[in-house]
């Protein structure tokens, strides 16, 4: 599959005039986006993710290495006509209405009526904001509202890859969930989502791959299924005769009883087989195996701890 | 399609600008209240009227030229609305031109309406159309087009406070022409060169001030028409360095 987003060695450095220190806002980054996958952009606040997203956007430029969009280098013009962005606290011109929003968003990727107003209507319909809204003001939009219209533009033109930036930070907990939605329909329309995001749980349900970057640097890159998924087992059973436990212990599976059924939390994948075959040897009965998985936030904040968190 | 868009949306955005607003109505009160003023100079109640009319017009427009000038491409940048509009398929020099443009529309917009009030004022007062009036409101359009220019320039690079005060500046000095031209013949050197940098480098402002030959017109112009498109052409061409000057600069800033 090609690379939807392909970096190598990216480096963006600014000059603290006071200290007259270099910061080194992103650090050599190199990762790749396949076409059509939902990928996480995490890190902690001031990690560099938006810094790589607006150098992807040709919005900065980079101090050294290079990138490539959609097969293009960073700031291609055409490029543009295809990819999308909704940046963190999505600002509009506030006396504008929301169709109004979208008609101005719309000629900018040179959309010519009646085409215009039918895809305003349907991202307008896409994003579940209230037709009501539409002719409003934006200096009237709730938070919520205001988050589905920056969705609803970053979709105005149908784009093969959207740059999501922190899209669901400050919700409330309904428009939250509906907003994640939205993003899993956009993800499911074969659409390439570069979602930079500090709502783990969100990633880890929307994110098929993500990258852990801290200071600029990235620390680790992988499928989110790989990276939550542990090194050990639970087996559950029932029955079993007096010396199973014993047995079990001598095995090295410490076993504990919980309402009429045993468990035995932790068994390296290795020793599964064995720990089967006792229990069934001894008249037991399997009811579990269970491997163990780690949320997301817990594989985030190991990796950050270790790289040194301050 | 993309400058237009652009510039329609920075219009309505300046036009929805309570300070603009205000100073719109100011004016035009001050212009309509014009007639009163007369009795200041009854034998010369009309030149009194013609010019206050357009020093009226001058001043609106350049407060709001400024204001507007200094404005639209730092808001942008300030409101972050700059990163959802060039991340989409629009060059640069397209985001400029759409700024200058709606910039220069809204000052249109501004000196037409003053205009307007202004040429029925003085069709109420003398019971015709003052049509050479429409001269002077033009090149006091010009004039503004060219500072415009200038505010954009300066805007890619300065903030807003300097370049109020940078445009400004210039437009004072700019007015100055005569009296820098007059130097040009100074027997110092140093005066001489100054004088000549000052001259050639600032715009020159001081040449759409017609006022003075409108009023009275006792004072010559061999040919009205050529001099008035010596002008235009001056503001346009000078105004089109200014904005290839703030394009090389915005397309090289970091957003």
């Amino acid at each position: 599959m090609a690379a939807a987003v392909s970096i190598q060695g990216l480096t963006k450095t600014y000059l603290d005039v006071w200290t007259k220190t270099e910061i080194r806002a992103v650090d050599n980054l190199s990762l790749e986006v396949e076409e059509g996958e939902v990928f996480g952009f995490l890190g902690r606040n001031g990690a560099g993710k938006t810094t790589t997203i607006k150098m992807l956007l040709g919005l900065i430029f980079p101090t050294l290495g290079s990138a490539n969009v959609l097969g293009k280098p960073i700031g291609d013009i055409g490029v543009k006509s295809q990819i999308s962005y909704l940046p963190e606290e999505a600002y509009f011109y506030e006396g504008m209405t929301g169709w109004d929003t979208m008609d101005f968003y719309a000629r900018l990727f040179r959309i010519s009526e009646p085409k215009r107003s039918e895809r305003i209507k349907q991202c307008l319909n896409d994003v579940f904001l209230d037709e009501q809204a539409w002719r409003r003001p934006i200096r009237g939009y709730s938070k919520g509202m205001r988050q589905r219209i920056g969705i609803a533009q970053a979709l105005i033109n149908d784009p093969k890859l959207l740059f999501l930036d922190e899209p669901t930070s400050g919700l409330d907990p309904i428009a939250h969930a509906e907003l994640r939605e939205i993003i899993v329909n956009v993800g499911r329309q074969g659409k390439t989502v570069f979602l930079s995001s500090h709502q783990l749980p969100d990633v880890e349900l929307t994110c098929s791959r993500v990258a852990i970057i801290h200071r600029g640097k990235l620390l680790t890159t992988g499928k989110t299924q790989d990276l939550t998924s542990g090194d050990m087992v639970e087996i559950t059973f029932s029955g079993g005769d007096g010396a199973l436990v014993e047995k079990l212990k001598a095995a090295g599976a410490d076993c504990e009883k919980k309402n009429g059924a045993s468990r035995i939390p932790s068994v390296a994948p290795s020793k599964v087989n064995d720990i089967v075959d006792l229990i069934r040897g001894a008249k037991g009965s399997v009811t579990a195996i269970v491997p163990h998985r780690r949320t997301l936030e817990e594989v985030f904040v190991d990796t950050v701890m270790k790289a040194g968190a301050n | 399609m993309v400058t237009l868009a652009i510039a329609k949306q920075t219009l309505e955005d300046m036009l929805r600008r309570k300070i603009l607003l205000i100073l719109l109505i100011v004016a035009v009160a001050m212009i309509a209240l014009g007639p009163s003023v007369g009795f200041l100079s009854p034998r010369e109640s009309s030149a009194v009227l013609r010019s206050l009319g357009l020093a009226v017009i001058l001043l609106a427009g350049l407060l709001i030229t400024v204001l507007t000038g200094i404005q639209v491409i730092p808001t942008e940048i300030e409101r972050r609305t700059v990163y959802t509009v060039l991340s989409k398929p629009v060059q640069r020099y397209e985001f400029v031109l759409g700024k200058f443009l709606g910039g220069l529309f809204t000052v249109f917009v501004m000196i037409a309406s003053m205009g307007i009030v202004f040429i029925g004022v003085l069709r109420y007062q003398e019971g015709h159309f003052a049509t050479e009036m429409i001269q002077g409101i033009m090149m006091t359009f010009f004039q503004m087009t060219l500072l415009g220019a200038l505010a954009i320039f300066f805007s890619t690079f300065a903030t807003p406070v300097v370049n109020f005060f940078l445009s400004f500046g210039l437009f004072i000095v700019g007015n100055m022409s005569a009296v820098t031209e007059s130097l040009l013949n100074n027997k110092n050197v140093a005066t001489r060169v100054i004088a000549g940098a000052v001259h050639y480098a600032i715009p020159n402002f001081g040449n759409f001030n017609i006022q003075n030959k409108l009023i009275h017109p006792q004072v010559v112009i061999k040919d009205m028409n050529v001099f008035i498109m010596q002008n235009i052409a001056y503001a346009l061409i000078y105004s089109a360095v200014l904005l290839l000057l703030a394009i090389i600069v915005f397309d090289r800033r970091e957003v």
